[in-house]
């Protein structure tokens, strides 16, 4: 499927509107600014923004992908609870991203296991494994800088190993679990790679907000759905972590008897969905512990990306309480590598 | 540097050159290039029974290093070849593959200094008889063995593996059994195998690599391997570690087909790897690297030191077995030697490495060719090492945190039956 089919095929989207992922801002290129000396342990405002050049979408099995890429630059990973910071080396010609979704409902498929290869008249390039990762303006995607050979045609073989360590529920029943692999083409250039709007932001680097999403694309985002849109009843919104946990009572088939008590995490702001994190529960009714354990990831057509245990029933004076165990283990693009990395336990009483 | 201080290095470099590009002018520049009698190549012998009657019974015939852990030959062809009839093999074709390979014995000490080979036979190659293998003889086609690889899988009928020391008597076998040349060795051959098997001369057919402290490390000027990084000298293979512990491998033992006509067999399993090793040597350093190779407390208590040469006979990482779920929390990653060291069967290894790097294709890669029982113990150790059941602690991706699956890419696939010597030339699938 090329992307104008794809495009046409896609449920809630146009064809219109690819420019809009660049120019978006004043073109220029310039250094990037050194990371500020004194991050908040929370979301702040990068030193610059950047926009990225879409290249082509496109489709296979249960994935629908996308590629595009920016001016290389630094990102941070986390294993356990060790922050790692990737610098841009000398080599790097571009921040290569890709985006995972299903094209059947438009939800971002996270922890799909990405790899890309990179060729040039079939000769190989490159070949990575890409990170799961996190930006203010596009929120969860795979991405890493590359090397690249200069002005070309390039082919990108996207590798979905498959969604693992995640339940699926509804729909989604049995789905994204076969790898499968899309081929996209970008079209590289250093001239067209200066096109890319690219704005330095002293005036906001490090206060305590977040770039807009880039919600013009036709590309889904991983944005959380906001609490009214959830489905069961809202018991409440935790905070810790500068992260904001909505959690939600939902009775339905798909999920057997009794309630489903779903956390779904997502950043301040722009309510990016936060996935790949250890998360426990526990559930005390008058003294007494209904639920204590460690809730699992789910990934479901109605509530998105999120993280789940069952009980019978929450009553009126029930008391929930949420503890992040690990971190989120995504990589973070600057303004979110300070966040999301110490938790403290969050309380919520259910009314 | 004199020319004879640089020549130890330019040799090894050239032979393995010569290895790699193969045919009959890389096989005399290697002799014209070191004709002054440096490759003196022992001579085989005239009695075929005094010979294992296991093709895979190597060890025996390679030396040892100081603790014990047997030393694989430096220089791999694998020669994966058709047979070229219709139909089924006749006596007189057997007759013909036997006689080449006794040839080969003759010419060559079975050794790692003269010639060491083997000669396997797919799934692909029994189904043109109407009798099927025994119950006996696990070998499945390949398949892809973790939901995130799509290798090719190859299915030609035969592979030979060629591997010695010396570069000029791998090509000489190589172009003696093509029937390119009629000595080898100074011997000459009574058949040639290319009378009976078509045989490739260049990649996918036809695989080269190396092991050894130096190779890898000589080769680093391919494309997989960063600039910045400073594969050590003495390390055998190109991610910087030893491999192979005699403890960490099964035994030709156990590893043999013990019952049925094929009694005295063994599989092997031969995959071809990319290896992407920039963000190995860049973006990890020593301990993080020992921690993803071996396990986290090895990086933790400083257990390797270099290339793990103080490890001994056992790289310690079955002890790291049972703590890989703990690992995965504590320590945000597992390690590939961990997780591996699940699969065992009374507390030993159930496959034996044979792996060796490769510049094919102008790529670091690794041929990982392990011989075993059934080709079930393979996918059991594979599925043990990818560690796909870790996935549920979010610390482990699929290939992030989860060993070296990060830089390590499996192009293709392929099983082999190794028929014990006296089956060994175009088999029945229930030889008498």
């Amino acid at each position: 499927m090329n992307r104008r089919t794809f495009l046409a095929a896609a449920a809630g989207t146009t064809s219109a509107g690819l420019a809009g992922c660049f120019g978006l801002l004043e073109t220029r290129t310039a250094g990037q600014p050194p990371v500020l000396s004194d991050r908040p342990d929370a979301v702040y405002h990068p030193t610059h923004v950047e926009g990225m050049q879409m290249e082509e979408m496109g489709q296979s099995g249960d994935f629908a992908a996308a590629v595009m890429y920016s001016y290389p630059h630094r990102f941070w990973t986390v294993s356990g609870s060790a922050v790692t910071k990737h610098s841009i080396r000398s080599d790097d010609a571009a921040h290569v991203m890709v985006a995972v979704w299903d094209p059947e409902t438009g939800v971002v498929v996270p922890d799909a296991g990405v790899s890309i290869a990179v060729t040039k008249d079939e000769e190989v390039v490159s070949e990575e494994v890409i990170y799961p990762m996190l930006s203010q303006p596009m929120g969860f995607h795979y991405g890493a800088n590359f090397a690249l050979d200069g002005t070309a045609n390039y082919t990108v073989e996207v590798d979905i190993g498959g969604l693992s360590g995640v339940e699926t529920t509804g729909s989604f029943d049995g789905r994204f679990t076969e790898s499968t692999s899309i081929d996209l083409d970008l079209s590289y250039s250093e001239a067209e790679k200066q096109n890319i709007s690219y704005e330095n932001t002293p005036d906001r680097a490090g206060d305590r907000t977040a770039v807009d999403a880039m919600t013009m694309m036709d590309m889904p985002l991983g944005i959380a759905p906001s609490p009214d849109e959830l489905p069961g009843a809202t018991v409440g919104t935790a905070s810790a972590g500068d992260a904001q946990f909505v959690v939600q009572a939902v009775e339905a088939d798909r999920f057997g008897g009794g309630t489903h008590v779903a956390v779904s995490p997502r950043t301040p702001h722009n309510g990016m969905l936060i996935p790949r994190l250890g998360l426990e529960m526990t559930v005390v009714r008058d003294g007494e512990s209904l639920f204590d354990g460690e809730l699992g990831a789910v990934l479901d057509p109605e509530l998105g990306y999120h993280y789940a245990g069952g009980l019978d029933a929450l009553k009126s004076g029930d008391e929930i309480e949420l503890r992040v165990t690990i971190p989120p283990q995504v990589a973070r693009h600057e303004g979110y590598e300070t966040a999301f990395l110490s938790f403290e336990p969050m309380t919520l009483p259910v009314a | 540097m004199t020319p004879s201080e640089s020549r130890g290095i330019d040799r090894r470099e050239f032979v393995k050159a010569a290895v790699a590009i193969g045919g009959m002018s890389a096989l005399s520049a290697c002799l014209g290039r070191f004709g002054d009698g440096a490759e003196s190549i022992p001579t085989g012998t005239d009695d075929p029974t005094s010979l294992p009657d296991r093709q895979h019974a190597w060890n025996g015939a390679l030396p040892s290093d100081d603790h014990g852990n047997h030393v694989l030959a430096s220089h791999h062809v694998l020669l994966y070849a058709d047979y070229a009839g219709d139909g089924t093999p006749t006596a007189d074709e057997r007759e013909t593959v036997e006689s080449a390979l006794q040839s080969l014995e003759r010419a060559f000490e079975w050794s790692n200094e003269g010639l060491l080979f083997t000669v396997g036979y797919s799934p692909r190659y029994f189904d043109r008889f109407d009798e099927s293998l025994p119950d006996s003889v696990d070998l499945p086609e390949p398949a892809a063995l973790t939901s995130f690889e799509d290798p090719d899988l190859d299915t030609n009928d035969v592979v030979v593996h060629l591997a010695s020391d010396s570069g000029a008597a791998l090509l000489e076998a190589e172009e003696a059994l093509k029937g390119h040349s009629d000595t080898a060795n100074g011997v000459e051959m009574d058949a040639h195998l290319g009378d009976v098997l078509d045989l490739p001369d260049e990649f996918p057919g036809r695989r080269t690599g190396f092991v050894g402290g130096g190779l890898p490390a000589e080769n680093s000027d391919v494309s997989g391997i960063p600039d910045e990084a400073d594969v050590p000298e003495e390390s055998p293979l190109y991610m910087g570690f030893k491999s192979g512990f005699d403890k960490n491998q099964a035994t030709e033992e156990d590893v043999t087909i013990s019952e049925g006509p094929f009694a005295g067999a063994t599989t092997q399993h031969v995959s071809r790897i990319r290896l992407r090793l920039d963000d190995w040597y860049v973006e990890q350093d020593q301990d993080e690297r020992v921690a993803e190779m071996f396990c986290p407390a090895h990086a933790d208590e400083g257990t390797v030191e270099g290339v793990g040469e103080n490890l001994g006979d056992d790289s310690g990482a079955g002890d790291c077995a049972e703590t890989v779920r703990e690992d995965a929390r504590s320590a945000g990653r597992v390690g590939h030697a961990q997780k591996t060291a699940r699969a065992r069967r009374d507390g030993r290894p159930i496959i034996l490495r044979r792996d060796f790097d490769s510049t094919d294709k102008g790529e670091a890669g690794l041929h990982f060719l392990a011989v075993q029982e059934g080709i079930s113990d393979f996918v059991a150790t594979k599925t043990s090492m990818a560690g796909e059941d870790l996935t549920d602690t979010p610390t482990i991706r699929q290939r992030v945190n989860n060993g070296i699956q990060e830089y390590t890419f499996v192009k293709r696939r392929g099983n082999f039956l190794l028929p014990p010597r006296t089956h060994r030339a175009l088999p029945t699938p229930r030889p008498e």
